[in-house]
């Protein structure tokens, strides 16, 4: 059976790839020394395979047909969105094996995710990925939920999903090893009038509620007060999501970085044993 | 008013432009949406203000933006006609 044996939760703002000396020095390097760390320790566990959850930016998917859940599920995946990220990869090894296991066991507990035989891992994906094996072999299952278009999942269905999802891993039969990763959030507001903004207040006061017994008060999050923290912020769906997989395991906060120059409220969060 | 129609063609335009060869840019062609001459003007001319008033989803607001070459300080007063009264929340004290 596969064990999960490590898991994190990142921001992925394309920034950070396509232009990293944008950042104030002391804080890019603070940022980059934990994302160094969460791969220091993902590759002391010598996973075979990355599952990572992400929110949909109209890369895959639209407004004709865009559903809350969908798993890849493809042999391997082209990644044009690498150039612009200033990574020289051009695709990505999938684990369809896993991928297929996860999507049949997440039906057998009344999710329904969509089927994505082809994918496009946009920087949702690269830009956590890529800091995660910058030799780009890790085999990845990205999956991608809904998190700007209403209605939307709460943040308890986000936990209730997770918990399947870990539920789903852990029953694989074909690998050990699989680390989970969440790339988005922490607060930020994208092609809006606040664009640029960051809640840091939301963002401190989301960090302690994600390292609380059963999350504090974020499972009664309404949809519209979490909007109030960033039209892009309900990527943190993602992240808990990752916390009810790994429930029981506190998280630590190995950032947090306020990046106006990113326009992004860039934390790291670590499930490592 | 069809908003639908409107981010679809945005979208495809988007698209178009994302795969297009480096030296050509396609240019954003309203024929075949349902639009009314509103609609047509706005996404003709791009104007990233009246289309985000208009409901413009702002994941397509923000690749427009991109595509344009804007910077967050270029495009942030042309969307300040369409900002709303923040809410309460339980997590600002200021």
């Amino acid at each position: 059976m596969a064990e999960i044996v490590m898991a994190y939760s990142a921001a992925h703002a394309p920034m950070q790839c396509a232009d990293p000396g944008s950042a104030p020095p002391e804080q890019g390097e603070r940022w980059f020394g934990a994302m160094k760390t969460v791969r220091e320790q993902a590759q002391a566990a010598d996973p075979q395979a990355a599952v990572m959850l992400t929110g949909e930016h109209f890369t895959n998917f639209f407004l004709d047909c865009l559903p809350q859940l969908a798993v890849g599920l493809a042999e391997k995946y082209a990644t044009p969105d690498a150039r612009w990220l200033n990574m020289e990869g051009t695709e990505i090894k999938g684990e369809p094996g896993l991928a297929y296991h996860i999507t049949e066991q997440l039906m057998a507990n009344r999710w329904w995710p969509a089927l994505a035989y082809e994918m496009e891992p946009d920087h949702g994906f690269l830009t956590v990925y890529h800091q995660l094996d910058p030799s780009w072999q890790l085999p990845l299952v990205p999956m991608v939920m809904n998190c700007t278009t209403p209605p939307l999942m709460t943040l308890r269905d986000a936990y209730d999903f997770g918990i399947a999802l870990g539920d789903a891993i852990r029953t694989y039969q074909g690998l050990d090893r699989v680390v989970l990763v969440a790339g988005g959030g922490v607060s930020h507001f994208v092609g809006e009038p606040r664009v640029g903004d960051i809640d840091e207040e939301f963002d401190h006061w989301f960090l302690e509620e994600l390292g609380k017994p059963d999350l504090g008060e974020l499972l009664d999050l309404p949809n519209d007060e979490l909007m109030e923290a960033g039209n892009g912020t309900g990527e943190v769906r993602a992240w808990v999501a990752i916390a009810a997989a790994m429930r029981g395991r506190k998280p630590t906060v190995l950032s947090y970085e306020p990046i106006y120059e990113w326009i992004n409220g860039m934390a790291v969060v670590s499930y490592a044993a | 008013m069809s908003l639908y129609q409107m981010q679809k063609c945005l979208f495809d335009y988007l698209r178009a432009k994302k795969h297009a060869p480096r030296d050509q840019k396609p240019d954003v062609s309203v024929e075949g949406y349902d639009l009314n001459d509103e609609e047509r003007k706005v996404v003709e001319t791009l104007d990233v203000g009246k289309l985000s008033a208009m409901g413009t989803h702002p994941v397509i607001i923000n690749s427009l933006c991109r595509s344009m070459g804007y910077r967050r300080a270029d495009y942030r007063p042309l969307l300040a006609g369409s900002a709303a009264e923040p809410g309460r929340t339980r997590w600002r004290k200021s």
